[in-house]
This record gives structure tokens, sequence and C-alpha cells, in this order.
């Protein structure tokens, strides 16, 4: 966890100017939205391994209905990365995301091991940061990233959201 | 919100707001670009062309004028957007995820009854290049941003409450149809405008582009860009600062 450089001031262009924020940082991010998550690992928990599978499976198969009542425990489709096969898991509580957890994030190669040690913890804390806000789509480019985005997409589509 | 997904073109889509028969009108209209624009697939018409089997000039008119379409793209962008690849095969993947979704948004509108037409809505997102109408709910339909360097990350929600599309490019992107000219200044960056097209276009432009790119993209206003430099600064227009959740800022740093 890092902080991301501040580039100061702002660039010639009129258009396009440099912002600098600190990700990561004090786990205590996100007052998150406050919804009842019930269930899954409420609390703490940040620096295990990748594959935290707990399996709290059941969704309550939501399905159609309006959005912002969904609730539930959706797991996505296991993608294939270069590092292994990438599954996340999501729990939305009123048609928003309160938590994120990799469900496999392992490889037999010891580099993806330790990759799936990095990443996991970061990422519930920093999936939260963004969940203030409801999305329904993830963007995102990199080789690596897209295994998890892939899977990310299939449980918000799985949860209807 | 019914939601309906499909593998194509190498990557997953997703449907929300539509019917199923429009959901398989919309399937066919990617399958129909895929048929003709893959240069995976070796009995594409651009692959023919790739091979030396057909020539451009003999190519259906479409495929020639999606051709025409990327050598505007080409001019408008500088360069740093071209259908050319380093060894003179003509790839038009750069423009054709992107017309396809734009055929697929069509194919999506046309579903709408005419008594509908003011609170249709719907979501397309073709591995993380997104179109929309209307709204979720009351809400507008949010997109989040997956940070590059920080693969399990989304840093950043896109709200498009008056722009319809998103769409991010990257280095490592798939098919690799970001070539660049120089040592890469920016590692992803997300266009956020009108129109799918201009922003798949404009994202891999940036990409593939250095500063001086951005600001001449960016110098019209019509599109906001959020990039990621190689150097770890991000960029961003004013209209997509307000995108990413600026932690404290670290003076100290």
């Amino acid at each position: 966890m890092r902080a991301r450089v501040i580039a100061g001031g702002v660039v010639t262009s009129a258009a396009v100017l440099v912002i600098g924020w600190q990700l990561g940082g004090q786990p205590a991010v996100t007052a998150q939205s406050g919804a009842a998550t019930g269930s899954t690992s409420g609390s703490s928990s940040s620096s295990g391994t990748g594959s935290s599978s707990s399996g709290t499976g059941s969704s309550s198969s939501a399905g159609s209905g309006t959005s912002s009542s969904v609730s539930g425990t959706f797991a996505g489709a296991a993608t294939q990365t270069q590092f292994g096969p990438v599954q996340v898991q999501i729990v939305v509580a009123d048609g928003k995301i309160t938590d994120v957890t990799a469900l496999q994030l392992t490889d037999r190669d010891g580099r993806s091991e330790q990759i799936s040690q990095q990443a996991a913890p970061i990422l519930r804390q920093e999936a939260l940061q963004a969940q203030s806000a409801k999305i329904q789509a993830v963007s995102g480019a990199t080789y690596t990233s897209e295994g998890y985005t892939t899977s990310l997409q299939s449980a918000i589509d799985k949860a209807g959201l | 919100m019914s939601v309906t997904t499909f593998e194509t073109m190498g990557t997953v889509v997703s449907v929300r707001g539509a019917a199923t028969a429009t959901v398989s009108a919309v399937r066919a209209v990617f399958a129909g670009y895929d048929r003709r624009y893959s240069l995976y697939d070796p009995a594409s018409v651009l692959s023919r062309i790739a091979a030396g089997s057909l020539r451009l000039a003999d190519s259906p008119d479409e495929v020639r004028a999606v051709y025409a379409l990327a050598l505007e793209w080409r001019d408008r962008t500088g360069g740093a957007f071209t259908p050319h690849r380093p060894d003179g095969v003509i790839d038009l993947s750069g423009v054709v995820k992107a017309l396809a979704i734009q055929a697929a948004g069509a194919a999506l509108d046309a579903a709408v009854a005419p008594g509908d037409a003011g609170d249709a809505s719907w979501m397309l997102n073709a591995g993380g290049d997104v179109l929309v109408r209307g709204r979720h709910g009351a809400d507008p339909w949010s997109v989040g941003i997956v940070d590059p360097d920080q693969r399990d990350v989304v840093v950043g929600v896109v709200q498009l409450d008056d722009r319809r599309a998103v769409a991010t490019s990257g280095t490592a992107e798939r098919g690799e149809h970001v070539w660049r000219r120089s040592a890469p200044t920016f590692r992803q960056a997300t266009v956020i405008a009108d129109d799918i097209v201009t922003a798949d276009v404009l994202a891999t432009a940036v990409v593939a582009g250095d500063e001086d790119d951005l600001r001449r993209i960016t110098g019209d206003g019509t599109v906001d860009v959020l990039a990621f430099g190689v150097d770890g600064r991000v960029w961003a227009t004013p209209g997509a600062t307000g995108l990413v959740r600026a932690g404290s800022p670290s003076p100290a740093a």
C-alpha cells in the first residue's frame, strides 16, 4: 500500500490538469453506506491469504425486480489469467456492493502465490472504497486486471445490479 | 434489472434492460462484426486481406468504409491511433469493437416502443467498453474504473449523466492494437464521450501517444479523460477529476 505521488500544480493545457491522491492508506476508509451486511465476514481479516472462500455461497437469487432491493452473496465466474484462475465474490445489500472478496487467486508457480497474497487484502479494502456509489459495470484495461474485471462484472451481473 | 451475458470477440458482453429477443439481435450484431473483422479467424474478410488472398479494393463496401473511418481517426489523432500494424497488416480491431457496440446500441434502440422512448433505459458493456441509454432507476448508470497499478482496485466511478459512453484502453491490452510511437507515457486511459466509437478510439490514442497528444485530444472539451501515467501521475480533464475519490492530499509524498 503506497501513497501515490502527487504531481504539483496545473499543467500547461487548459483542459488537462494533474491530480494526485493517496490510495490505500488507512483500512479505516469508507463509512460504507451503513447497509446491513449481516452475514459475511464483516470485520478485520484484511491481511489474509488469497483464498478466503468461506463458502457463503448462497445467493438470494433476487434475479428480477427492482435492483435497489437486491441483497445476497454472488460469486462471479472464474476467469483464467496469466497468473491463474481468478474468481470474485460480492456481497450486496439493498443494491449496493458492501464487500468484495477474491475466492481464487492462486496458481502453481510461486510468483502467483505471492501476488495473490499481496493483492487480496488490498482488493477488499479498495473495492469497498469505491462502493459509496452503485456500479453496474467496470472498465479497465491491464491484462492482469482483466480476469478480475471479468469475474467482478460477472458477479455484478449475477446480482442483477 | 434483467441482465444477460454472452461471449463474443474474445470478451464478455452484458446487456441490461433488454428483452430476450432484443438480446438475440444484439448477439447477432457482434457475431457479424467478428466474422468480418477478426484476425483470429483465418476466414474473415480482414484475415484474407492480411494474407494477401483478397485485395482491399475488392473487399465489401462496408469493410472499406470501416477502413476509411479508421484512417479518418488516424488523421484526427495525429497518427496516435492507426489501423496499420507495424508489420503492415491492416488491423481494424481498434474501431470494430466500438462499431459493433454502436450497432448493437442501435438494435437496442430499435426495440424501444415509440411510447416508451422517453424513459427507455439499457446498458451495454463489452469487456469494459460501455454504452448506455437512460438511467438506472433514479440514478445515472455508473461504471467503476479499475486501477492499472493495482489490478484489483476500483479507483473511481463514472456516472453517465449527460454522456453515454465510456471506454478504457491500456498498455497490455489484449490483441495489442495499441502501437506506440515512442516510449510509453500512459499506462491506461479512460475516455468518456457522447458515443462509443469516439470514446474507444481516443482511449487507444491516449495510451499510444504522449502528453502533447493528450492535450490535443482534450483540447476541444468534447470528451473527458482519466489517464494514468507510467510515472505515477494521473491526468484528468476538469470533468473527470471528480471521478476519482481523492484521498487526503499528501503534500509529503
